[in-house]
């Protein structure tokens, strides 16, 4: 207290300095004159005020605006200015008259406070207050370079029309890809003319035009869609004059002076050459074209390059991008011939946008039953497809007619981007896929339209002519990879930027596709749907010809009903079902995207470009529609650490564990068998029974018994069913990959958590799938190799939790005869490993063990098998180090002890003293629960708890978990899971205690922010940024001639945000985007150390060999997360973020909460003392 | 030509006709249910007591041992004797019977405790109103034999209004803990006329699991408990429910209410349950929203129209209506006026379950209608044939409906007569409209 008032003591004389000062300028400059400049008139405005009221008034009657203003003039001048600066410029877009208004009433503020005084705030929370504004002015200027920082009304300004705007774009892609120009330029001119659709136009949208006129040559075009580029009151950008020069290039003998004028405009602009060649995006020969007009008139003209070399300003990861000299980067074990020719592989896959692939149910015995139903199917598939082709070229032609407004978007260009036989093997590839059970006609059409977009962008690369160059420079950056090529000590991403650039002339490979808008891939979708269900028929005598002869349609839209709303469905006739199932077609259809890629990814360089060759992927995985997270990344400036890391995990090649793929087969054939996981086929499900509603011989309840038992069966059947399929699509992917070396390219969810792209065959799979895969890489086992080997299959087990490892390995031993016997013989031995916690990886080690202990030299084995290393409770870990908290630190293993502590047996242990205590006081449910609380009752509820789990979901976790125990009397469940989540939650409590504190400090800034109408944002240590998208649900409603579609959007950033979902979702969320940066440090320190490494999220793979140095880099990467003062920073962003809109309207409501989230953000808990371990 | 000017004319006739036939029975109401009012207080009859008046399965009050109230002596027996020393020792405790006259307390007290309930509820504490509404659910309260359940009663004036109208049995079915004390402290200074419970009327049947604590409770206990036996659905109505329905999830009340009466679920087991409710105005007037209003004639609606009788009792400004929260009057988006709630009576219709349905097969009913009034500009006849093909004009043909007639267009006795047709018919039974009932029955509604 004493040094806070001796500091203000300070500031205070240092006021009363500044303010003479200020009174002489004012008293100088009359005030009208000073209007010109804002900043100045605002802070000698205020200034002016407070020098009466310190005269007259003690300083804790000062008012608390006055009291920030003095605070910033108190440290410069400049300072002042430019906080003043900051304060107005978020307002930028409202009219001007508010900011005059602000002034004046602040003045009027000003005064009032100094002559009433009334408003006392308690001396620490001015000096809090002031301190922070402090804060946020010496910081301004750093976060001002930080461009993420924007004031969240620019943010949403630019997608607020970003639907429309993006719905213009495409249609006019779509008819100039089509070549359908007239309707393109008609489209744009019509657009131009009706004044209210003028401002959804912007510059690159008529750039469209531009390039096609320069295609053609013709410059009076370009010309005219210059003036009308005034005429909207736009600005031409580089798009625009890359257009026209490129168009100059094209003609023959285009005058000098016509180019020279071109230039001096453009520099007038204030753009030059150079901006050219850096910004704009290339297709086909533009650039040459660019080149050769700029030639004629500078003839030695050479656009100068420079490579992207910010270098990040992460502290973590500084050294690893500066300090390269002990770097080992991992090479890939292929030649370079090797890995062009699987370039080509790919790039054949990607090409045809499907692919097919045997079933693994085509390796049973053909029945003759199941012969007829494929040729039937055959036969039908057929007939189908000219049905539809017939129906979709007579749609086409209407829509054609049609459309006589050119203002319209209709869908007729987006119905031309394909062949019209690839529309049709679109909609009968979605027949065969059909789930017996339907699907909703959302989703549908979403996949439909997906498929459509995918082949379009595809197609484009073709038109753009990239994938020739993408060619090139993937031949070259094979370089970089393969083993027998020299050593280089750049990342994949730096090599391929390199190339890029060095590869320069031809089309950019980030050809700026447009995605398209939500709603059009719906309403395409719908189209195509609407054509299926019209015009897809089947004969209804055709299974049993006993019913008379009717063609009827085999897809059907009807309406299920949940709570009072109605969902459009989809449904398949029961006879196409049965059909299918009975045919247990040989041959399954996908998108290319689902499967593996065959050779390494590209690696990614930039938010749009990455991953597969020619199929667009996403860099963060979003809601359907959401924008807010693109825009964000888009305007960061160096994502470099985050992409090193995806291309990193993207970069392990893998390979099938062929033995453990065929037993895993052969099972999955025979009968499946639920307690291994492997879902059995339908004919093993309840035969449903067959009752008739109208028999009058059964009684009420008899009927309402067999209704609930159809139900069940129906049920059970739908649940069998896509378990089934799920099943099937993997191993047959995992059938197909049998042979072959694959590798799966990554993207990440909104908090930076990683995934592979191919969706139902991954590493993050179940139990089986994971079983299925090993590094492609072998290393030798060397000295701790089998060891590590056997302490992971104890760890499958799920036995000897509290076990040190020496314990674990111990174990490991002492039942070597049994592992050598599962491995053995598996199916028709002892089964030890069936009874495992992970009972297929389980046994896949087992038959590693045998294989490395039967070799000569176990240490020299070479082995492919992944070894897991888990992270334990992962949130808590976080929150421990967060917090510095020592105890809960040593709980979840964060400080070093001789047997590994489990955090779970921990808290179960004290539950269990607590009800024990309650037992003795006579307490019911205490006694009732007597032996029954053990690790596993409370481990989920334990470990959700750090993801914000609430005492509801935990009750019932608990509730499940009490269930499952068969002696646990069913009538006290419900009491007894009430009373032990009371008891989990308390007992966490009191083992975390900074935990607590640093959630509830989350959850509540987050309840201030989103109440003040913003939604959180924030950046990871790495430099990535992260928005939550949860606002008020919007409805928009999609009109289609089948059914209006209701589209809750509720991650529109126009709304206002959804405040409960903010504050709950705000720490799991922090928490995930450490834990996420953590996997990343940790990945690109393994990559620097050769090491082979893979994540699925919080547990980390690595080969056998290499476990001690990744788990050296592991822990040495958290301590060094650690280290950093992340929730200081995390406050600091946040106060930049939200608080540098100076409020000084003292009295309103908006200042006091503005001034409450000031003193909150701020406010960092408290942490223990500073551990290094 | 001449087919379709028919056609047309054929159209108009339909619909006037039904506009006519409600238009004046509502109008009635509106006219009339003001006048019901007794301003000058109100008229409360003396009529000997008598058992006979009571309720159906009443518990026999001579030896009722497990009544709650059975400690007091029997009414029947000590009836007499019991108003006999009343009158000769006044001001002493005596338990009141009919023939006193509560008094419905000062409404200021009223509006205090209703408005400090924590949940967001109307009340009734006008004692105009209630009076109003007590006539409303007679005329001749004394001589029924139904029961009377009170919803939420809350400070109780509705209670004290329908005691004093003469009602033979009231249970008041209290789901907020505060207002129980005074309403049980009322119950006894009665004779067994009141009888109190901790329970929400709109919360019986949880669907959820876990333990059912009061007030939620299943209708099978508080029927038990009550002594309500199960009743055919012809006979009489056995209880009659007064309250004012819960603004926040109102739409799916009802609904969750019309499916449990066509499959005679919940409540409806024990027969005929008649609804006196307040909704408000906008609910009613889609509830009773005529074919041909192809905004709000959906399948609630037509599942309403087609179980119950409908009547409109009364309208009341929300204004009249104590609130316990400081939201204002909810305000109306559509096209619907939203100014009053309306006391509706909604009383099932005794031939409901004849001809044909069953509440085994109503599930399907339900079905079909809400497939065909999810969009109500389709022809019925597309709908038809996409459960069973060409099925379609012969059934139409059989209704004497137009071919080319759409599905809001359809009156709700009309459905229930194709439903009827349907069921007959051995091409519908191989449909999948079939199969799809018994896969969502469990979720419509009642999620």
């Amino acid at each position: 207290m004493e040094k806070l008032s001796q500091e203000k003591k300070n500031k205070l004389k240092k006021q009363q300095h500044l303010e003479q000062k200020m009174q002489r300028i004012v008293k100088e400059k009359p005030l009208g004159q000073s209007k010109g400049s804002k900043s100045s008139l605002m802070a000698t405005g205020t200034s002016h005020k407070i020098i009466s009221s310190a005269a007259k008034k003690s300083k804790a009657d000062m008012k608390l605006s006055d009291k920030i203003y003095a605070a910033a003039s108190s440290t410069t001048a400049v300072a002042a200015a430019t906080s003043a600066k900051a304060a107005v410029a978020p307002k930028a877009p409202k009219p001007k008259q508010k900011d005059s208004k602000s002034k004046v009433s602040d003045k009027k503020a000003a005064k009032r406070a100094t002559t009433e005084g009334k408003v006392k705030v308690k001396d620490e929370d001015l000096a809090n207050v002031a301190e922070l504004k402090q804060r946020l002015n010496q910081q301004g200027q750093d976060w001002t370079s930080l461009s993420t920082t924007d004031s969240p009304q620019d943010g949403s300004k630019g997608s607020l029309c970003g639907d429309i705007q993006l719905s213009i774009r495409s249609y006019l892609e779509a008819c100039v890809f089509v070549g359908d120009i007239e309707r393109s330029q008609s489209f744009l001119l019509s657009q131009h003319r009706v004044m209210s659709r003028r401002k959804y136009l912007t510059t690159d949208v008529y750039n469209i035009m531009m390039r096609v006129w320069a295609k053609r040559g013709m410059l009076n075009q370009i010309g005219r869609i210059f003036i009308l580029l005034e005429e909207a009151g736009l600005k031409p950008n580089a798009g625009s004059y890359s257009a026209a020069l490129e168009c100059m290039g094209r003609q023959q003998n285009c005058s000098p002076k016509v180019i020279w004028r071109c230039l001096n405009k453009m520099r007038e602009d204030g753009l030059s050459v150079d901006d050219l060649f850096s910004q704009c995006v290339f297709r086909q020969d533009e650039r040459d074209m660019l080149l050769r007009a700029i030639h004629t008139v500078k003839p030695d003209y050479e656009p100068s390059l420079s490579l992207n070399a910010s270098q990040c300003s992460s502290p973590l990861v500084q050294d690893f991008y500066t300090k390269r000299e002990h770097h080992t980067y991992p090479k890939l074990d292929f030649t370079q011939e090797e890995l062009q020719e699987r370039f080509k592989r790919q790039l054949s896959v990607e090409e045809a946008c499907t692919v097919t692939i045997d079933s693994v149910e085509g390796l049973k015995p053909i029945t003759e039953n199941m012969a007829k139903m494929r040729e039937m199917l055959a036969e039908q598939r057929a007939q189908w497809h000219k049905v539809l082709l017939q129906a979709l070229r007579e749609s086409k032609m209407i829509l054609a007619k049609t459309n006589t407004k050119a203002y319209k978007l209709d869908l007729y260009p987006y119905l031309c981007l394909l062949e019209d036989k690839e529309y049709v093997d679109i909609m009968i590839q979605s027949v065969t896929n059909m789930p017996p059970s339907g699907e909703s006609l959302k989703i549908l059409a979403r996949d439909v339209g997906n498929r459509i977009y995918t082949k379009y962008c595809v197609r484009q690369k073709h038109q753009n002519q990239t994938v020739e160059k993408l060619g090139s420079i993937y031949d070259a950056y094979t370089d970089l990879l393969a083993k027998d090529t020299k050593v280089y000590n750049v990342l994949p991403r730096e090599q391929w930027c390199k190339l890029e650039m060095e590869q320069h002339s031809g089309p950019t490979l980030q050809g700026g596709e447009t995605t398209w808008p939500y709603i059009l891939i719906l309403e395409l979708g719908t189209f195509i749907v609407d054509i299926m269900v019209k015009n897809l028929k089947i004969n209804s005598d055709i299974l049993n010809p006993a019913y008379d002869r009717k063609l009827i349609p085999i897809l059907y839209h009807m309406y299920t009903f949940r709570s009072t709303r109605q969902v459009g469905f989809i449904k398949p006739h029961p006879i196409l079902t049965q059909m299918q199932q009975e045919a247990m077609e040989t041959k399954l259809t996908f998108d290319s995207s689902v499967m593996p890629m065959l050779c390494p990814p590209v690696p990614w360089t930039s938010v749009k470009f990455g991953a597969y060759l020619l199929t667009p992927a996403k860099l963060m995985r979003t809601l359907d529609g959401a924008m807010q997270h693109e825009e964000l990344l888009e305007k960061c400036e160096n994502l470099h650490p985050v992409f090193d890391s995806l291309n990193q995990l993207g970069n392990c090649a893998w390979r099938i564990n062929k033995p453990i793929l065929d037993i895993i087969i052969s099972i999955f054939n025979e009968r499946g068998s639920e307690k291994l996981d492997i879902p059995p086929p339908l004919s093993e499900a309840p035969k449903i029974p067959h009752f008739h509603p109208q028999d009058p011989t059964y009684t009420a309840s008899e009927k309402a018994h067999m209704k609930r038992e159809v139900i069940n069966a129906k049920k059970k059947c739908s649940e069998m069913h896509s378990l089934r399929m799920d099943a099937l699509y993997k191993l047959s992917i995992a059938h197909r990959m049998r042979d072959e070396l694959f590798w799966f390219p990554h993207n990440m969810d909104f908090r930076g958590r990683t995934y592979p792209c191919p969706p139902y065959f991954n590493h993050l799979g179940s139990d089986v799938t994971r079983a299925m895969l090993v590094f492609a890489e072998g290393k030798p086992l060397g000295p701790k190799g089998l060891d590590w080997l056997k302490i992971h299959l104890v760890n499958l087990t799920g036995l000897k939790k509290r076990s040190s490892l020496q314990g674990r390995l111990e174990y490991g031993n002492s039942i070597i005869e049994d592992i050598l016997d599962s491995a053995d013989d598996p199916l028709n031995g002892k089964k030890w490993w069936m009874e495992a916690d992970e009972p297929w990886q389980a046994l896949a080690c087992c038959m590693e063990i045998a294989n490395a202990v039967r070799s000569p030299d176990p240490t020299k084995f070479i082995s492919h098998f992944p070894v897991h290393q888990d992270g334990s409770c992962n949130g808590l870990q976080h929150y421990a180090a967060l917090g510095r908290d020592v105890i809960g630190a040593t709980s979840v293993n964060l400080v070093p002890c001789e047997v590994p502590q489990d955090v779970y047996s921990s808290v179960a242990q004290q539950v269990e003293e607590l009800r024990a205590r309650d037992a003795a006081k006579g307490l019911k449910i205490a006694q009732v629960l007597e032996g029954f609380i053990s690790r596993k009752v409370v481990k989920q509820t334990v470990m959700t708890v750090v993801y914000g789990v609430t005492r509801y979901g935990g009750r019932l976790q608990i509730e499940k978990r009490l269930k499952e125990i068969d002696e646990f009397p069913k009538n006290h469940v419900w009491d007894a899971s009430h009373y032990l989540v009371r008891l989990v939650f308390n007992g966490l409590k009191e083992m975390f205690t900074g935990t607590r504190e640093i959630q509830d400090w989350l959850t509540e800034s987050a309840r201030l922010i989103s109440k003040s109408g913003h939604t959180v944002e924030w950046v990871t240590p790495l430099g990535l940024p992260i928005i939550q998208p949860y606002h008020r649900t919007r409805n928009q409603v999609l009109k289609s001639t089948m059914q209006h579609i209701n589209l809750q959007i509720s991650h529109d950033a126009k709304e206002r945000p959804d405040t409960v979902k903010q504050k709950n979702a705000f720490p799991p969320n922090f928490i995930h985007s450490l834990d996420s940066t953590h996997m990343m440090l940790t990945s690109l320190h393994c990559y620097s150390a050769g090491l082979t490494f893979v994540s699925v999220h919080d547990c980390f793979w690595t080969h056998a060999l290499t476990v001690d140095t990744m788990n050296k880099i592991c822990r040495e990467q958290f301590v060094a997360l650690h280290s950093q003062p992340i929730l200081d920073e995390l406050s600091n962003f946040l106060l930049h973020k939200y608080c540098s809109t100076i409020q000084t309207e003292a009295r309103t409501k908006k200042y006091q909460e503005y001034r409450r989230l000031l003193l909150l953000l701020g406010k960092v808990p408290q942490t223990g003392e500073q551990e290094t371990g | 030509m001449s087919t379709q000017i028919y056609r047309a004319l054929e159209l108009m006739l339909r619909s006037s006709c039904c506009q006519t036939i409600r238009r004046r029975s509502c109008l009635r109401n509106a006219v009339l249910a003001p006048t019901a009012c007794v301003p000058g207080g109100p008229v409360f009859p003396k009529r000997a007591y008598s058992l006979d008046s009571l309720g159906p399965g009443r518990p026999s009050l001579g030896h009722s041992l497990h009544h709650p109230g059975s400690e007091r002596t029997s009414p029947s027996s000590a009836l007499v004797h019991r108003n006999l020393s009343a009158a000769a020792v006044q001001g002493q405790f005596r338990p009141l019977c009919r023939y006193d006259y509560l008094d419905l307390g000062e409404v200021e007290e009223n509006v205090r405790r209703a408005q400090a309930c924590k949940k967001t509820r109307h009340f009734i504490v006008d004692p105009d109103l209630a009076n109003a509404v007590a006539q409303h659910l007679g005329p001749d309260l004394q001589d029924s034999k139904s029961v009377i359940f009170e919803c939420n009663p809350g400070p109780g004036v509705l209670t004290r209004a329908l005691l004093n109208a003469g009602a033979q049995r009231v249970v008041a079915l209290e789901g907020d803990k505060t207002f129980l004390p005074d309403l049980q402290e009322m119950e006894e200074r009665l004779d067994g006329q009141l009888e109190v419970l901790h329970c929400d009327y709109f919360r019986l049947d949880p669907i959820g699991s876990g333990s059912v604590k009061a007030p939620t409770m299943f209708t099978d206990k508080l029927f038990t408990d009550l002594g309500i036996s199960e009743a055919a659905w012809t006979d009489d109505v056995p209880v009659k429910v007064v309250g004012i329905l819960p603004q926040r999830n109102e739409r799916g009340m009802l609904l969750k209410t019309v499916y449990a009466l066509f499959e005679r679920l919940s409540v409806f087991r024990y027969g005929r349950i008649e609804l006196n409710l307040f909704i408000s105005e906008k609910e009613y007037r889609k509830l009773v929203s005529p074919p041909g209003e192809m905004r709000y004639y959906r399948a609630f609606g037509v599942l309403w129209q087609m179980a119950c009788d409908i009547e409109l009792l009364h309208k009341e400004p929300w204004e009249s209506f104590i609130v316990s929260s400081r939201q204002s009057v909810p305000s109306s988006k559509g096209k619907f006026p939203n100014d009053h709630l309306c006391l509706v009576r909604l009383r099932p219709r005794a031939d409901l379950f004849s001809a044909g349905l069953t509440p085994s097969n109503a599930s399907t009913l339900l079905m079909m209608v809400k497939q065909c009034l999810a969009k109500r500009k389709v022809k019925l006849i597309d709908r038809l044939n996409l459960w069973s093909p060409d099925s379609g004009s012969k059934l139409l043909s059989e209704l004497g409906l137009p071919e080319d007639i759409l599905t809001g267009n359809v009156y709700p006795a009309e459905y229930l007569r194709l439903f009827q047709l349907m069921d007959k018919s051995q091409e519908f039974t191989q449909s999948w409209l079939y199969e799809e009932i018994l896969e969502n029955t469990q979720r419509e509604g009642w999620g």
